[in-house]
């Protein structure tokens, strides 16, 4: 009878360990699992607003081809930029946020872009003419706004991939991320262009 | 516009590396703030009430905010940090709309939340800017330059704009005030819920206090829900975001 009651007694305190580590266990998951899908969703919004730059270099290559004998290599280097963050992004590469090395490649050409983008407006600055035309100052306006969009998504994105990363390998989350493998790596994050750290001399 | 595209992008790409330092100003309880003298305080007051009429009318939130300096960071990185901590625009909508000039600086930027993209594209933000804004800031018509500025986005947002309505004359309350007298079967409801509700204040006197808290608190939170703007009330933030979106200029 006493025996019995002891033996009880360890059985319930076994499952009442089982049911509070199954259930801070299941806590961890499902915290992990919001901040990655947060993760995921402004990764989207990075994705949006890169795409909407993209989709603005046609019609700006086409707009300056028109001024007459505008420098070659500029343009070339511009389209290519272009041709390759289409590759990048298009559906060959599916999980960016999770496979550091896509990450890296996708950062690469977008910034790759942004800076014959920005070599572009430089060499405009030597055609009044074309600076001067309706169409391309509206082309730029419309370029320097989705510069400022990508520049502000980006940062969320990192935002949400700190919060995620912090989550992911602070204890004890971090046995249940270990648990689970590939599902939760930890997730990298947007560097500032080589060169973005120091200040331009030039003031506005 | 005068500089560089590079510059821009290296500025904003420094500026949101390393920018979380610069404080932001408490939201502003008004719909125009010049904290800078920028326009005349009769030319300021006259825009704050036709913002808020607009604000009644539309729900849309549209906010002025002149200052003098952003203290460092460029206005484009600064007024997405405002504008996210100031919540303008309504919670789940993001349907506000803010003019920003840093008087001090010779900036302005038209910050859009994401909920109004579709209406202020960054072509028709810059456009203004151009075309509205700056032209008149630098022959010295500064209240000018804010209210035109302030109509035409006005204008974007609603054909109606702003201007009809100085915010004097409120129209009724929909729903609330229409609507006042009860049909008899109406009564005969009343007439049975107030009898219930005696029976139980005999029956189970605690329960039906406890019943009756809550009815008069509900109903006080939902008045004070959308009492932005009763009774002279100024700007208040609802939770909008922007994504960047807008354009800026200088001058």
């Amino acid at each position: 009878m006493m025996r019995n009651k002891t033996g009880l007694l360890i059985a319930g305190a076994f499952v009442l360990v089982v049911l509070v580590l199954g259930l801070s266990v299941a806590g961890s998951y499902n915290g992990l699992v919001r901040l990655d899908q947060a993760t995921e969703a402004q990764w989207a919004q990075v994705e949006n607003t890169y795409q909407r730059r993209a989709d603005l270099v046609p019609n700006l290559v086409e707009t300056v081809k028109g001024a007459s004998n505008f420098e070659k290599e500029t343009l070339t280097a511009v389209t290519e930029a272009r041709a390759k963050v289409g590759q990048v992004t298009s559906g060959a590469v599916q999980n960016v946020v999770n496979d550091p090395a896509a990450f890296e490649r996708f950062q690469q050409a977008q910034d790759q872009l942004s800076s014959a983008l920005s070599r572009l407006m430089v060499v405009v600055e030597r055609y009044p003419d074309l600076k001067a035309t309706q169409n391309f100052r509206d082309l730029q306006s419309q370029l320097e706004g989705t510069e400022n969009r990508i520049a502000v998504e980006r940062m969320r994105f990192n935002e949400a991939a700190q919060a995620f990363n912090t989550k992911r390998n602070s204890f004890p989350t971090v046995l249940v991320a270990g648990l689970f493998g590939e599902r939760f790596q930890s997730k990298a994050y947007f560097k500032s262009q080589p060169g973005a750290e120091k200040a331009p001399a030039v003031k506005f | 516009m005068r500089a560089g595209f590079a510059l821009l992008i290296l500025l904003l790409a420094t500026a949101f590396a390393g920018a979380a330092e610069t404080p932001i100003p408490a939201a502003p309880a008004r719909w125009v703030t010049d904290d800078a003298g920028f326009m005349s305080v009769d030319a300021a007051r006259s825009l704050d009430r036709k913002l808020e009429a607009f604000a009644l009318a539309t729900g849309r939130q549209f906010i002025v905010y002149i200052g003098k300096t952003t203290g460092g960071p460029p206005i484009e990185d600064w007024a997405v940090r405002a504008f996210e901590a100031w919540k303008v625009g309504r919670k789940g909508l993001d349907d506000g709309i803010a003019l920003f000039i840093m008087a001090d600086d010779h900036q302005v930027r038209i910050e859009v939340g994401y909920g109004l993209e579709p209406q202020v594209t960054d072509l028709a933000a810059s456009r203004i800017i151009r075309e509205i804004i700056v032209p008149r800031i630098q022959a010295g018509d500064h209240d000018g330059a804010v209210t035109a500025g302030a109509a035409a986005i006005a204008h974007l947002l609603s054909p109606e704009g702003i201007g009809q309505s100085d915010g004097t004359s409120r129209q009724p309350r929909g729903p609330g005030t229409q609507g006042r007298s009860f049909s008899i079967w109406q009564l005969i409801v009343f007439g049975i819920i107030g009898v219930l509700f005696l029976i139980l204040l005999v029956t189970h006197p605690s329960l039906a206090i406890f019943l009756l808290m809550n009815v008069l608190s509900s109903g006080r939170r939902r008045g004070s829900d959308n009492s932005g703007g009763w009774g002279g009330g100024g700007f208040g933030g609802g939770g909008g975001r922007s994504g960047g979106g807008g354009a800026s200029g200088s001058w």
